[in-house]
């Protein structure tokens, strides 16, 4: 029987990051993966990276720690992942729009704690907001620029992580292999090994870092995950040369609907049925794509037209001259949503030897560095990598309701789908 | 939103086929798209006469078989919309259409269908080597086309890959369009398509190089295009021997490395798909109604598995029939006796040396079918 000293389940961005940081602790590693590397959420979405369409605090903390580590890789690694930047060798930044004073307030306040924590973004008027993208609308309130945030090609990063962790001689990577149990001590819990679809793998640590999947692999030692898969979409233009001046343009509101219900935005009935927020950006190859939604869909990738007519609706709203493309491509993925906005990672105290890194709802890109460094801090007892990431762990579910979480959330979704199909019922009668 | 009984996604022998058979079986709502000018598919390149047997139209050339399916279809009341994509394909068969308008522009449509029939066909496979993005390296259905269709030569020294029947046929056809064909250059150890049609060329002069393949093309013409073809031979392990280089001087190089079915639009929906190696690839699952695991949805063609014209035509009208029961035009013991007769015409179609290969790879494929999914 094969044996590691730690199999990582999931070569996703996390799996992969996990993978990479434990070699370089000198850990004899596998990666088990149902797919191949980088086939799920990874290869179904686009690439920003920021610490700034987080929340202020622990959230926005690992966003500015991850961005630390994408600075190391680039230097480091020889693989190119496509890491944005301009002359000066800085990223090209992000541009945040705001359409109403509430927005701009909200704005301003997000700037004031984060500035705190010393991650730089500024609130800006409308004057330097057309400076910044002169291809936007004339009528915006004012806006919010983050010089630092940028973008990667998401499956190079991961296939550079593997790529990079193979160099130690310490990694296995094992594809179109499918996990299907754990192997427990029956008196102490602590994992032995997995079964998979190829045979038993031993090793006394296990990470779950299977994102959207990780309540299955939870279950296998007795985890109820609060993880759920959030559908988005992306549309892709012909080639338009440069809309969007920076690495990423998106309307403040994406940044309120990730995290409250909002009923602020003055927005049309399709835009609203489908929760669609605007992100733009032309990228390398001179193709603009366009977003994206968030609604539940279950573990369906499908791409549905009445979300690119909301998302087109929803682009020209932000920049007019879009009305001008036409679409070549639609493409969807899904997101693993944490219950509380947060993602899992840390050991799990019930489960000696299990580890959890997932939940990292549309920020996996951005956070898979941190999350890879803090699960090898954890398993090699190692100083945590910031001060606030014990925020991060498993143990704050301990005494949380579960079901009470899931019910709400379950309650939030019916009431978005009720919504959904009473504005289309309403659209397709006029 | 458009509502459709019954839409057509191709109007080459399957799409036609199906829709006629499906008006003549009383479906009133029938409409067809193209992405081509003109319908017909491959039909109305093929200005050889058909082999096999009578009942087939052997001896009758595909572009007039081509002509008569029009012709009938139109007279049958069926619309048919060129110039004319579906370019998105969702959830409840809707399909998101760019017709093509009279002044050039195009329109973008919804249009939802009770019911779908796929025919998108095959396309040409390539072979990499180096220089196989130079400007006159083309498949060798685009030469024949240009020739064909529009008129026009591809080129004037011409080196085939290939020789199954298309690389056969295309090269005499370029040769009686003008062209001088250089040579027929084959990896296998035989010549890939029937023997009458290889004696044709051999009779002209033209070289045929089996157990070679070509190393490189050189882009040295006229703005870039190519200018030198280089082949070499192969050992039994299919691994170029060096030394046995032989360079001609040509313009264009046609590709006759078989085809692959288009399965872009299936691939749209839960359609179950197998790999068929006979067949070019992955082709979707299917019944004896032509019906795939997602309701309502029907292929035909070669989109189920590369083959030829007829078996496309026949497999339409299949499709044609069970889409006409399901939607009520007609009852189920009468399509059933209809379809019967249509199927041991395809069985017919899949006898023979070359036949028989199909009759296994068909029988693959439909025995893979798990059921059609609950709607």
């Amino acid at each position: 029987m094969k044996s590691y000293d730690i199999i990582v389940i999931g070569g996703g961005m996390m799996g992969t990051a996990c993978a990479y940081y434990l070699t370089q602790e000198g850990l004899k590693v596998a990666i088990i993966e149902r797919g191949d590397i980088a086939g799920g959420t990874v290869s179904h979405t686009d690439g920003y990276i920021g610490a700034s369409e987080k929340q202020p605090g622990v959230d926005s903390m690992q966003g500015a720690e991850s961005m630390k580590l994408y600075d190391e890789m680039r230097k480091t690694f020889d693989y190119d992942f496509e890491y944005s930047e301009n002359e000066d060798g800085d990223p090209i930044g992000f541009v945040y729009f705001c359409e109403s004073e509430f927005e701009f307030e909200k704005a301003k306040e997000q700037v004031a704690k984060n500035q705190a924590l010393g991650i730089e973004q500024y609130a800006v008027d409308p004057y330097i907001l057309r400076q910044l993208e002169p291809n936007c609308a004339k009528d915006l309130t004012g806006g919010m620029w983050v010089p630092k945030d940028g973008a990667v090609c998401p499956y190079r990063v991961a296939f550079g992580f593997v790529e990079e962790a193979k160099k130690t001689g310490l990694l296995d990577v094992y594809t179109r292999t499918e996990v299907t149990d754990i192997i427990q001590d029956p008196a102490t819990k602590a994992v032995q090994g997995v079964v998979t679809s190829k045979g038993e793998f031993k090793a006394p640590k296990v990470v779950n870092a299977a994102g959207c999947w990780s309540p299955f692999i939870g279950a296998m030692v007795g985890m109820e995950v609060p993880i759920e898969p959030r559908f988005g979409q992306l549309t892709v233009t012909e080639k338009t040369g440069k809309i969007t001046q920076n690495r990423l343009a998106l309307e403040y509101g994406y940044y309120l609907t990730k995290f409250f219900q909002d009923g602020e935005r003055p927005i049309n009935p399709l835009v609203k049925a489908f929760n669609v927020c605007l992100n733009i950006t032309s990228d390398l190859t001179g193709n603009t794509i366009v977003g994206g939604c968030r609604l539940f869909r279950g573990f369906s990738i499908k791409s549905e037209y009445k979300i690119m007519q909301a998302v087109a609706q929803r682009g020209i709203r932000y920049y007019p001259m879009l009305k001008n493309f036409n679409c070549i491509r639609s493409f969807a993925g899904i997101r693993p949503f944490s219950l509380d906005h947060l993602p899992i990672v840390s050991d799990v105290e019930e489960v000696p030897g299990f580890y959890m890194a997932c939940g990292h709802e549309g920020d996996g890109i951005t956070l898979g560095p941190i999350t890879g460094k803090l699960i090898s801090q954890y398993v090699t007892g190692k100083p945590l990598q910031f001060e606030l990431a014990h925020e991060l762990a498993w143990s704050r579910w301990q005494g949380r309701d579960i079901a009470a979480y899931k019910a709400r959330e379950e309650e939030n979704s019916k009431a978005l789908k009720a919504i959904e199909e009473e504005i289309v019922k309403s659209l397709s009668q006029n | 939103m458009l509502n459709k009984q019954l839409l057509i996604i191709g109007a080459g022998p399957a799409g036609l086929a199906a829709a006629i058979e499906a008006t003549k079986a009383g479906v009133k709502d029938v409409l067809v798209v193209d992405l081509n000018m003109r319908p017909g598919g491959q039909l109305f390149k093929q200005i050889h006469k058909f082999f096999g047997s009578s009942a087939h139209r052997a001896g009758v050339r595909g572009i007039d078989t081509g002509a008569e399916m029009l012709k009938e279809a139109e007279e049958l009341g069926v619309e048919i919309w060129l110039n004319t994509a579906c370019v998105g394909f969702f959830d409840e068969r809707v399909a998101c259409i760019e017709k093509g308008m009279p002044d050039g522009s195009k329109q973008i449509l919804y249009i939802k269908a009770e019911k779908i029939i796929i025919c998108t066909g095959g396309q040409e496979n390539v072979v990499r080597f180096k220089g196989w993005t130079t400007p006159g390296v083309m498949g060798a259905g685009a030469a024949q086309t240009m020739i064909n269709v529009n008129k026009v030569q591809p080129g004037q020294k011409i080196v085939m890959l290939g020789t199954g029947n298309v690389g056969l046929i295309v090269s005499y056809q370029l040769m009686q369009a003008g062209c001088d064909v250089v040579c027929l250059v084959e990896a296998a150890p035989g010549i890939g398509g029937y023997g009458v049609h290889a004696s044709k060329i051999s009779r002209a002069g033209v070289p045929i190089f089996t157990r070679h393949t070509i190393k490189e093309v050189k882009g040295e013409g006229p703005n870039g295009r190519v200018s030198e073809v280089t082949i070499v031979e192969l050992d039994d392990k299919w691994q170029q021997i060096e030394g046995t280089e032989k360079t001609f001087e040509a313009d264009t190089v046609t590709l006759a490395a078989g085809l692959k079915p288009v399965s872009d639009l299936v691939r749209l929906q839960d359609i179950e798909l197998v790999f068929n190696g006979p067949f070019g690839g992955w082709v979707p699952t299917h019944n004896e109604k032509m019906e795939t695991t997602c309701p309502g949805i029907y292929v035909a063609g070669d989109t189920t598995g590369v083959e030829e014209a007829n078996t496309a035509l026949e497999e339409g009208r299949v499709a044609g029939v069970s889409a006409a029961e399901a939607l009520g035009a007609i009852s189920a013991d009468k399509a059933e006796a209809w379809r019967a007769e249509i199927w041991t015409r395809l069985d017919g179609l899949r006898m023979g040396p070359f036949g028989e290969k199909r009759a296994i790879a068909k029988k693959e494929v439909m025995d893979a079918f798990p059921g059609v999914a609950e709607a």
